[in-house]
């Protein structure tokens, strides 16, 4: 029984990453998949909210999870600069394709180099009671360490689907990205209403730093591991579908979790990028897309 | 009767291609305007010029008195005016209702609750004779109800002046003369509009005064008995 024992395990393992994953790409699926922003400074990002966790933590001895979550309205405020930014210096100009992704690619050192210098490059980490602890079900023995980020990390899918598809402000989001200059003509504000995505998905970002320092200990450059999964996870999904991000993220937690455990986990990454690749060739639009 | 619309000198070109030349134009207020002209005359490029989607080269562009001729669309929407297009562009993902909701909120500035939004919604659904399809997806509207929903889409930003840009384009007959008795409606409502139209008897029944675009320049303006009769938009229309 032993493989079954393995198999199942590994299937576990990767449904709690692929909830983690879900959370680190929200962020990209709502920039990404409704402003056609490629922020490639997200996980960045997520590190930094890791390290503001990490502050909030070692300082205070504030939950980890509570303290990811508080720091999201200054992160949201940290979006909707960034957004006015990028738009008052490239989208305004129509330079946003290359240029703009320059601009992300240097916000991503900037952050990188920063958080080296300020913190160095040791490996730091979170203390909070439940984070040693695990639950025996049956086969599967669950850490606490994988399954609250996974809670959290659906929750915080589900609250920003409900946001997006019920509230009017969320349709208004949906409205500018499927047609900005109708958008425009029936009175709404496209830059305004893009800083609140945009402010929106920087919050994610502190959320999902609180899921990965809660995983494993962080050290500044590690956003750079996410990135790739992060787009790969946004476009498997289906561009703007957020249940899809969550379907996409579990799908390839799995796939990693399968490969590591029964190959090598040097070909995770490997097996992440084939699904995408085949799923793309059957459906462009990814899973979800329309 | 007191002009709601001035346009002054508007000049657009596109490259070397000149799109509007020193157009003039007033359009008084209630006042049910017919804008005719052959295919690429500056129609669609003047509208746009009103509604700041594209900004002219040259000229002034007046709106009840107030100057638009730079600010960005969603305040000259704000403003009072609201178009139609040429090819429907509803929001897919939204109900035909929802999609109304848009310019309720945000161009007529309506601060509501979202079921007073509804209702308003719902009230400009019934009045169109669309009120069955609230709930429905616009991918599964038929040409004229996805026209209605058009229509419909541009009474929320609460207009005074409505822009119809071919509203009528591909409508058999009996689906014009709808559109045509809902029109006069809103213009009783005191709603002034400016009709963008091929089909000459549409155009013709519904306008009080005709404007005729040319090559960019307007050549005609004045009732449309006259303007009709008039040998340049003869011309214009059929060749030497």
């Amino acid at each position: 029984m032993l493989t079954l024992d393995l198999f199942v395990n590994a299937i576990v393992a990767g449904i709690l990453l692929g909830g983690f994953l879900a959370a680190v790409s929200l962020g990209i699926s709502i920039v990404f998949g409704y402003l056609d922003i490629v922020n490639i400074a997200h996980p960045a990002f997520v590190v930094l909210g890791s390290y503001a966790v990490y502050i909030l933590n070692s300082t205070f001895g504030i939950d980890p999870l509570l303290a990811g979550i508080a720091m999201a309205a200054p992160f949201y405020l940290l979006g909707i600069l960034i957004y006015r930014f990028y738009y008052a210096f490239f989208e305004r100009h129509g330079a946003e394709s290359l240029r703009g992704l320059v601009f992300f690619f240097g916000i991503l050192f900037l952050v990188e180099v920063g958080l080296n210098i300020t913190y160095g490059v040791d490996y730091r980490m979170v203390n909070a009671f439940y984070l040693g602890k695990s639950i025996e079900i049956g086969l599967v023995g669950i850490p606490y360490r994988l399954l609250i980020p996974f809670v959290a990390g659906v929750a915080m899918i589900f609250i920003v689907y409900l946001y997006l598809s019920k509230t009017f402000y969320g349709m208004a989001i949906q409205g500018v990205a499927q047609d900005s200059l109708a958008a425009r003509l029936m009175g709404a504000d496209p830059i305004k209403i893009k800083s609140v995505a945009f402010g929106m998905g920087m919050a994610t970002a502190s959320v999902a730093g609180a899921l990965l320092i809660m995983i494993s200990p962080i050290e500044p450059s590690m956003g750079r591991e996410y990135i790739g999964r992060v787009f790969a996870i946004a476009v498997l999904g289906g561009m703007g579908s957020v249940v899809g991000t969550l379907v996409a993220a579990v799908l390839l937690g799995i796939a990693e979790s399968l490969t590591s455990t029964f190959y090598s986990p040097s070909m995770a990454p490997a097996v992440s990028f084939g699904i995408l690749l085949l799923v793309l060739a059957i459906r462009p639009s990814g899973i979800f897309g329309r | 009767m007191a002009s709601l619309l001035e346009v002054h000198d508007l000049t657009k070109s596109f490259g070397g291609f000149s799109a509007l030349n020193h157009i003039d134009l007033v359009v008084h207020r209630g006042e049910r305007l017919g804008l005719i002209g052959p295919n690429g005359s500056g129609k669609t490029t003047l509208i746009n010029c009103i509604t700041g989607v594209l900004r002219p080269d040259r000229g002034r562009i007046y709106f009840d008195g107030e100057e638009i001729t730079s600010l960005a669309s969603f305040r000259i929407a704000r403003a009072g005016i609201a178009r139609s297009f040429q090819i429907p562009r509803p929001f897919r993902s939204m109900t035909v209702l929802e999609n109304l909701c848009i310019p309720l909120r945000f161009a007529a500035a309506v601060k509501m609750r979202s079921t007073e939004l509804e209702a308003a919604a719902r009230e400009i659904l019934e009045l169109i004779g669309l009120g069955d399809k609230a709930t429905a997806s616009p991918l599964d509207l038929t040409q004229i109800e996805m026209r209605k929903m058009e229509l419909s889409r541009a009474l929320a930003s609460r207009p005074r002046l409505l822009i119809l840009d071919e509203v009528m384009a591909g409508l058999a007959s009996s689906e014009l003369d709808e559109m045509l008795a809902i029109f006069h409606i809103l213009s009783g409502q005191g709603i002034t509009i400016i009709m963008i139209e091929h089909i000459l008897r549409a155009v013709m029944n519904f306008s009080q005064r005709l404007v005729v675009l040319d090559a960019g320049r307007k050549i005609a303006d004045g009732s449309p008995g006259d303007v009709i009769k008039n040998p340049q938009v003869e011309k214009a229309y059929l060749g030497e």
